[in-house]
């Protein structure tokens, strides 16, 4: 039993995560940008293609907030887990 | 279509007929798993405590030869008398065991598989094979670390804490094999906790009988719940962070290699962000059964029930963001450092709220001094002195001075013992009945519980002391130190304390197994508690329940004006209460 | 002691206390597990991620070690997989039996390959000299160092992240691969999935997704950075 909405495309999300993939593809390679703008780029679309499918395969977006709260629980700890240690570098 | 949820668990409330190797040995039921964790533990408790008396030992009489030493191998103990090589084996051992393979499957491994179920009113656990595979997994684990004390050049000499280069580079520590496997048992460990943690958060979550909300948990399951969440989250930092240090040491990665841009400090940054979750893991399940047994003993409610609530799951937020007072002398960057010196001071707040609570929960309580209420009240008084101790600890400053002291170590043995052991203690003999259909001893349970108290204090508080004076941790031969030599005596005092300590618990030892068989066979409800638990036999069937039971108020309805005991089970349905919002279907 | 003989809905929780998470026990165990495992690669992720920003030289250009044009068919490889994934549990969410057998099969086929290309892009790797240890000397990548193309300083630390972190997540892949077959031998195939039951599908098909998801992570930040 599916909870009542209506089913997403998923083959357009799967044009969706392909074009994100060809376009980081090009981005690594191909454009003259600086390294910090590319590295930022990057992981902007690598988060995006993550978005995708996590809320649409794993139908995140259809599941109650509370669940959604309790898959998103890991990544804050896993970035102040990174900020610190990496801190030691910055000064 | 009616909705009716099945209980798609093995069949209960059914004619038993499993044969032996399936109902005690590999058996799903979560009492027997949590009993098997019992049996498993207690051993390895003693294991720690044999450790930890050659430690003393060598601490209190350096050089001399040992009682019995003589069974030892020369690499190790020549005519008895330990050497360095062993010494820092033994300290590492000890921790090990101690942390991972007694204190932590103690509260957890027994406790969250014993009582969850049990007290929320379901048949079992949501995944019980799963959960047998937890136990399996842990018991090999402990089979690994044992074996490591067995195999040439003996057991990992890094701590307890695995500090790299040491830990990764058997030129520098003298081990080989040894270290190999406490990374390999704490990777299994690792992912014993895990299966078990998401077998507690799932069952608590979805397995609730009609009626038991969140708010009328009993505070031995909140803090069971949320430190599963911890563990759940934290374990697999530390199973990647093992797996990094034995690719280090096997497979010749850097990890952790200086010489070709590892870092060391990064170690110290994934154990701990590990090792402080972890220390909660070990103190909140004392805290939550602690309050059950006061509550219970005070023939009270428990003094502020919400509140306890939001502490626990406050302790368990704060606590991933404290890890780096572990840290303080490391060499990391200061900023960072004074960042988490005020994190660490707030979480003092949280248990403090705790602590009022206790004490409001006993004031003017109609007390009963039953052996778990005299080892919950101790629990009490010995975390407070860890606490206080702890404040001392988290202000840097204060810390520069006294880390890797034994005041230190004064401290992790006073929440540890004085705090979670104290717990079980308590918590042993009370849910023993329900667990073996017998009580233990009384009479000798005070005898120990007094005997302990007492010894322990002698052993643990001058460990302040010697660590003002400078004392270090793990060191072999104070004695080698002019400044330290004048407390030596001191530490004589500590070491026959401490024999005289490990000897009071086989009062505990044959108490425990005595009673098994011999023990007075056990009422159903021993101490008149208000926990689903108590309305089953002893000892409680496979199932648990034929019918699911209903739940009309909280846990700690003691000493209620609407009857006229002094104790209300949450189960018993008076007149006035209305059937919870979800009723029962028949058939449950 | 027997149960009610009311219909009973095995994808609903058990005992609706409160309306709660609203989700039936396999599947919050799975979530719950994945939380996990959130937590287990950030542990490899995050050091990687710590190790290369603290890393004194120069990191090695994309490309130069490793072989993006076939990683690249992987990604999309896997990425097909997870659409076959979700497509076989739409298909056993209507009750559509042929369906579940050919779009899990392809995810299992999908997988299985990744997997392969994986086994042979390592077993490439460490012919031209690149091992989790570092370069190896005398290889032909040791001539890159030599001509300064390949950072000497970072190259130990490239080998132990790269290799632990796909490593672990080419393990994961086929722990999900075997976990399929083993449903697709004694569940799908006999039938055992229904429209009214279909939970061991939608579990799986979580982790799978989630597999998914780590490689898109992992692609770009082990590959294309």
């Amino acid at each position: 039993m599916e909870t009542a909405h209506k089913r997403p495309n998923y083959i357009l999300i799967w044009v969706y995560l392909a074009l994100l993939t060809a376009a980081e593809l090009g981005l690594a390679f191909q454009l003259p940008i600086s390294r910090n703008w590319k590295l930022a780029l990057l992981l902007f679309l690598a988060v995006w293609k993550a978005l995708l499918v996590a809320l649409f395969f794993m139908h995140l977006k259809f599941e109650r907030w509370n669940l959604r709260i309790m898959a998103l629980i890991p990544i804050p700890l896993a970035l102040i887990f990174m900020a610190a240690a990496m801190s030691e570098h910055i000064w | 279509m009616t909705t009716v949820a099945a209980t798609s668990q093995a069949a209960h409330g059914q004619h038993d007929d499993r044969s032996f190797l399936r109902k005690y040995i590999f058996s799903t039921d979560h009492k027997i798993i949590g009993i098997q964790f019992l049996f498993v533990s207690l051993f390895f408790l003693l294991v720690g405590g044999i450790l930890a008396m050659q430690m003393r030992w060598q601490l209190g009489f350096p050089g001399k030869p040992m009682p019995g030493g003589g069974i030892l191998p020369d690499t190790m103990a020549p005519g008895g008398v330990i050497l360095p090589e062993y010494y820092i084996q033994l300290v590492t051992m000890h921790g090990t065991f101690m942390i991972f393979f007694a204190i932590m499957p103690l509260l957890v491994g027994v406790y969250a598989n014993f009582l969850i179920p049990l007290k929320i009113g379901a048949h079992d656990m949501a995944f019980p094979r799963i959960n047998m595979a937890s136990f399996w997994l842990a018991f090999a684990a402990g089979l690994v670390m044992l074996a490591s004390l067995f195999v040439p050049d003996g057991a990992s000499r890094a701590g307890w804490t695995q500090y790299v280069p040491l830990s990764a580079r058997h030129d520098l520590s003298g081990a080989s094999y040894g270290q190999e496997l406490w990374s390999i048992s704490i990777i299994l460990l690792g992912l014993s906790s895990i299966l078990g943690s998401l077998n507690y958060i799932t069952t608590v979550i979805n397995n609730r009988a009609p009626g038991m909300t969140w708010f009328r948990l009993p505070l031995s399951i909140w803090s069971l719940f949320i430190t599963a969440i911890l563990g759940l989250l934290a374990l697999p930092v530390l199973s990647g962070a093992a797996i990094m240090l034995l690719f280090d040491q096997v497979l010749g990665t850097h990890f952790f290699d200086p010489g070709a841009g590892g870092q060391p400090l990064l170690w110290q940054h994934l154990f701990w962000f590990f090792g402080h979750p972890e220390v909660y893991i070990l103190i909140l399940p004392a805290m939550g059964m602690v309050s059950d047994l006061i509550a219970n003993g005070s023939r009270k409610p428990i003094f502020g029930y919400h509140s306890m609530v939001f502490a626990i799951v406050a302790i368990g937020f704060l606590g991933w963001i404290v890890w780096g007072h572990h840290m303080f002398v490391s060499g990391m960057n200061p900023t960072l450092g004074s960042s988490f010196m005020v994190s660490t001071l707030i979480i003092a707040v949280p248990s403090a709220v705790k602590t009022f609570n206790w004490m409001g929960t006993m004031w003017r309580g109609n007390l009963q001094f039953h052996v778990p209420m005299l080892n919950a009240v101790a629990f009490v008084a010995m975390f407070v002195i860890g606490g206080l101790s702890g404040i001392y600890m988290a202000a840097t400053p204060v810390d520069m001075f006294i880390h890797d002291t034994y005041f230190i170590v004064a401290h992790l043995h006073y929440v540890l013992f004085g705090g979670s052991l104290f717990a079980l203690f308590g918590a042993i003999p009370y849910w023993y009945p329900k667990m073996f259909g017998r009580m233990m001893s009384e009479r000798w349970g005070k005898v120990h519980f007094w005997l302990t108290f007492v010894f322990y204090n002698l052993v643990f508080f001058p460990m302040h002391i010697l660590g003002m004076g400078g004392a270090m941790r793990r060191i072999y031969d104070p004695t080698q130190y002019d400044f330290l030599k004048p407390y030596q005596p001191l530490n004589v005092f500590i070491s026959i304390c401490a024999f005289l300590l490990f000897a009071t618990q086989f009062i505990f030892f044959v108490n425990f197994w005595w009673s098994l068989r011999r023990g007075k066979v056990a009422d159903q409800n021993p101490w008149h508690d208000n926990g689903l638990e108590w309305t089953l036999p002893n000892p409680a069937p496979h199932g648990n329940w034929t019918r699911v039971p209903t739940v009309y108020r909280g846990p700690y309805e003691y000493s209620s004006p609407e009857v006229a005991e002094d104790y209300l089970p949450q189960t018993r349905k008076l007149p006035t209460d209305r059937e919870p919002a979800s009723a029962p279907v028949a058939g449950h | 002691m027997t149960h009610a003989t009311a219909t009973v809905d095995e994808m609903r929780p058990p005992f609706p206390a409160e309306r709660g998470l609203d989700v039936y026990n396999l599947k919050l165990g799975m979530w719950v597990f994945l939380a996990s495992e959130v937590m287990f690669f950030s542990a490899l992720i995050g050091s990687y991620v710590i190790l290369r920003f603290g890393a004194a030289g120069e990191w090695a250009r994309p490309g130069v070690v490793l072989n993006i044009p076939i990683t690249a068919f992987n990604t999309f490889l896997l990425i097909c997989s997870s659409v076959s994934m979700v497509k076989a549990y739409a298909a056993i969410a209507d009750g559509d039996q042929r369906g579940l057998r050919l779009w899990l099969g392809l995810t299992i086929l999908g997988g299985a390959t990744f997997v392969g290309v994986q086994v042979f892009e390592y077993l490439h790797l460490v012919e031209r000299g690149f091992t989790p240890a570092g370069i190896r000397d005398g290889s032909e990548l040791a001539a890159l160092v030599a001509n300064g193309t390949l950072p000497a300083a970072t190259a130990g630390l490239y080998g132990s992240t790269f290799f632990t972190m796909t490593g672990f997540h080419g393990f994961h892949v086929t722990c999900g691969v075997v976990s399929m077959l083993y449903l697709y031998f004694t569940k799908v195939l006999p039938g055992k999935y229904s429209r009214q039951d279909y939970r061991g599908i939608e579990t799986v098909g979580l982790y799978w997704h989630f597999v998914d998801l780590v490689w898109i992570i992992l692609f770009t930040i082990v590959y294309l950075v």
